[in-house]
């Protein structure tokens, strides 16, 4: 018999989660966060900065994003930079940053954040794309995938022509920021905006100090604003997933059974906890692969996923001066809110996204022609034809 | 929010702590339809506990097999090593209840175990495998390298003894010896699968359930 010094691996290689280790990780936590919230400023002021030097057209920040007054325009473009950002984390917070310096209006930022939605569906149907040498976890897998995206498309269908015709979301987020706004008191002096400002202005003095002014120090502080935003809630997602783990494993592990709000709240707090809802539904595309999650239980975690990514835009309306910033953070909110309360409420629209995917999947699984022609129509045809409708209205 | 915060489930220790619940039915599984066919404890008695007890050993083979894709979807392909030799594992000790109702089975025949001696060895040995399914327990449990070592030895010896009993039986002449002979193919059997989650601590991945294989 073999008596090797050799160990299977029995345990698995413990991932630290000692209290001193926990310490760490929050006060990293924390400093990402602020450093994604003077980012968040950066990039406004940026904005603000090429506005008044007349780079964004005659002085007339909004000239930028003429284009996007064409609401299909505005959907496309946010589908896009979602794609290849591949975060819509970050496409909400640098739109609550434009909105906030100005350079875009609430309206027009509208279809924008509802695009951001759509697009940050991709990344779960590319983890699905994993599993197409094996036909029925693939079957499983893309229709897991895809529910997400049908949801996100079948609200954005139902949603934006409302929104159009009555302003329905704008005005709600309006209010309600109004109401958050007297009720938090008008004059009072955040530390915390102060000490954003404060180490945005050293950023600045800094970049001017290497002699870099007027056009350029624009193009530079909004460039350094989107690379730090994007590196900042990367390494928030990065550093939450390890620290997490072992909770959302055990929340993962209740919803296997449950198809209920249980299911919505966990999809809540993992992405609240790891900022990314794209972690949280790339999560569920194997467990639905290996058949131990089923489609109808999978999706109120998807749901929940669609609340908790607002998160995000709401700490970046933080760092703004401008309400407008905070309402358009709540839009993101409150339409997410809405499909949410109503898939969870009414039988018929919950069975709606889960037909389509499994009828796509279905298909897919017969010709992988229908995964190619899906994935480019809706995440690059599609945003591109926007992005030219954009390019050629601006 | 809070306590959902401050709660660490650990999926991993979970996993093993339904895998001993496994090997704890396995062993009282075993012990319930040994006794029966060798102690002659009425099988009617036992039926409902015994098949229900079998019944849970699969079901938390399912369970388990849930949490191991749950657990590799959380933690990637770092915990993918601990995982495969669990599923692996789990086969094993769902096969123990499988040995465990075959002996049941036979019980239910009521067989004809030959005489005085050839019974007490058979109950000597239903009472090592019964051990060793107990100690395999602990040692999981402790992943202890070194008891597992000498465990691995003993199961050796028992399952040598079994064959060599075995070998007796067939030379027998004039006398049906089938029902001995599938007793102690079970012994043996349950002996092995117990084995191979031992092997787990001192084995690389590839070579579980090949410990007694150059």
């Amino acid at each position: 018999m073999t008596t090797g010094p050799t160990l299977a691996p029995v345990r698995p290689p413990t991932v630290g989660t000692a209290a001193g280790n926990v310490v760490l990780r929050l006060a990293y936590l924390l400093l990402l966060l602020f450093g994604f919230l003077v980012a968040i400023e950066t990039m406004s002021k940026a904005i603000k900065a090429l506005g008044d030097v007349g780079m964004l057209g005659g002085g007339d920040k909004e000239e930028l994003f003429a284009g996007v007054s064409n609401p299909f325009a505005g959907l496309a473009l946010g589908v896009l930079f979602t794609v290849l950002v591949q975060s819509s984390s970050t496409t909400t917070a640098t739109i609550v940053a434009v909105v906030g310096s100005g350079a875009l209006s609430v309206q027009h930022a509208v279809p924008m954040i509802l695009g951001a939605n759509v697009g940050t569906t991709i990344t779960n149907t590319l983890v699905s794309i994993g599993h197409v040498r094996h036909t029925r976890d693939f079957r499983r897998a893309f229709a897991a995938a895809t529910v997400h995206d049908f949801f996100n498309l079948m609200m954005v269908a139902v949603m934006l022509p409302v929104e159009l015709a009555t302003g329905f979301l704008s005005r709600s987020a309006g209010w309600l920021t109004g109401a958050l706004g007297e009720s938090g008191g008008a004059e009072y002096k955040s530390p915390l905006k102060t000490s954003i400002k404060a180490v945005h202005n050293w950023l600045q003095s800094t970049v001017e100090g290497v002699g870099v002014e007027g056009k350029a120090l624009g193009v530079t502080l909004l460039v350094l604003g989107i690379l730090l935003t994007f590196l900042c809630l990367h390494q928030v997602t990065r550093n939450m997933r390890r620290l997490m783990a072992g909770r959302i494993e055990g929340a993962i592990n209740r919803t296997l059974e449950s198809s209920g709000w249980i299911g919505v709240l966990v999809g809540v707090l993992i992405t609240v906890a790891v900022q990314s809802s794209s972690i949280t539904t790339s999560l569920l595309v194997p467990m639905c692969a290996a058949g131990v999650m089923r489609l109808r239980n999978a999706l109120p975690v998807m749901l929940g996923a669609n609340i908790g990514t607002t998160v995000t835009a709401m700490l970046a309306s933080l760092a703004q001066d401008n309400p407008d910033a905070l309402t358009i953070a709540l839009v993101h909110l409150i339409f997410n809110s809405i499909g949410v309360v109503v898939c969870m409420t009414v039988a018929p629209v919950r069975r709606i996204p889960i037909l389509l995917a499994r009828g796509l999947a279905r298909r897919a699984t017969r010709s992988k022609l229908w995964v190619v022609g899906y994935v480019f129509g809706v995440f690059v045809i599609t945003p591109l034809v926007g992005w030219f409708v954009w390019r050629s209205a601006g | 929010m809070a306590s959902w915060l401050l709660s660490d489930s650990r999926g991993y220790e979970e996993i093993l702590r339904r895998f001993s619940q496994m090997l704890e039915d396995g062993r009282h599984i075993f012990d319930a339809a040994a006794n029966a066919l060798l102690g002659g404890t009425d099988t009617e008695i036992i039926r409902a506990d015994l098949f229900a007890t079998d019944q849970r050993i699969n079901e938390t083979e399912q369970q388990i097999r849930r949490l191991i894709v749950v657990h590799g979807s959380v933690h990637g392909a770092q915990s993918f090593p601990s995982l495969l030799v669990m599923m692996s594992l789990v086969k094993d000790a769902e096969r123990i209840g499988d040995y465990a109702k075959n002996l049941f089975d036979l019980a239910t025949a009521k067989p004809s175990l030959g005489g005085d001696e050839d019974r007490s060895k058979l109950v000597e040995l239903k009472d090592q495998v019964s051990t060793l399914l107990v100690r395999g327990r602990n040692i999981h449990e402790s992943q202890d390298a070194e008891a597992a070592r000498a465990f691995l030895s003993d199961a050796d010896r028992v399952q040598d003894a079994c064959d060599a009993l075995l070998a007796r039986f067939i030379g027998l002449e004039g006398e049906n010896a089938a029902a001995r002979a599938l007793t102690l193919r079970y012994f043996k059997r349950v002996a092995s699968h117990v084995s191979n989650v031992v092997t787990a601590l001192v084995m690389p991945l590839d070579k579980l359930d090949f410990f007694d294989e150059p």
